[in-house]
């Protein structure tokens, strides 16, 4: 990806390949991308890929 | 050419442009959309890389405060909508991820692949690919600068 300053400058953000997850310690939902997922609430690894 | 990489900060230095590099050191990472956030996993050895279109000490500072703010304070990547006026105005750009492949020829917000990077000429072809302790540099041959992170 490419960001211009803090702003990222993506012409389509949907083309990302990003999945939905849950933590299944914390209950946190959240979308995310790349290899070792992790939840950004309470940094467990403890995260599992939702439909 | 292979470099090694720790808490430091490595500076490509060209002609007309600057690239600088640091370890993500497995961070989490933030795009800010007007609807969503998408959390960006890394590794400890994938690379955070800034390119600049300029040269200098200022450049330089520009870079490192860019990659500091982004890795050690979170500061998350807002998504400005297409034709934004501040797109033109800001000067730096920012690729994460294992691999960065660094391209002269494009227009910032044309290319959706995760690993490119808009750049100078001098950077025309590069790639940048982090490996444990260090980060293999291809297709450049200018000058090399460290500086604690």
């Amino acid at each position: 990806m490419c960001t211009v300053g803090g702003p990222p400058d993506i012409s389509d953000v949907e083309s990302l390949a990003t999945k939905d997850y849950e933590c299944e310690d914390c209950g946190n939902k959240f979308k995310g991308m790349g290899r070792r997922a992790r939840c950004p609430s309470c940094q467990s690894k403890n995260v599992k890929p939702v439909k | 050419m292979k470099i090694p990489l720790g808490d430091d900060v490595a500076f490509l230095c060209g002609q007309k442009g600057t690239l600088a590099l640091a370890k993500t050191l497995g961070h989490l990472f933030y795009l800010e959309t007007d609807l969503e956030e998408i959390v960006i996993f890394t590794d400890e050895d994938d690379l955070i890389v800034a390119s600049a279109f300029g040269t200098g000490e200022n450049v330089r500072k520009s870079l490192k405060c860019t990659l500091f703010q982004i890795r050690e304070m979170d500061a998350p990547l807002i998504v400005l909508p297409k034709g934004h006026p501040a797109s033109a105005r800001l000067k730096t750009v920012v690729s994460i991820g294992p691999k960065t492949r660094i391209k002269c020829d494009i227009q910032a917000g044309t290319h959706p692949e995760q690993d490119v990077l808009c750049g100078t000429e001098d950077f025309m072809g590069a790639e940048v690919i982090g490996f444990p302790g260090g980060a293999e540099i291809t297709n450049f041959e200018g000058d090399l600068k460290f500086e604690k992170f």
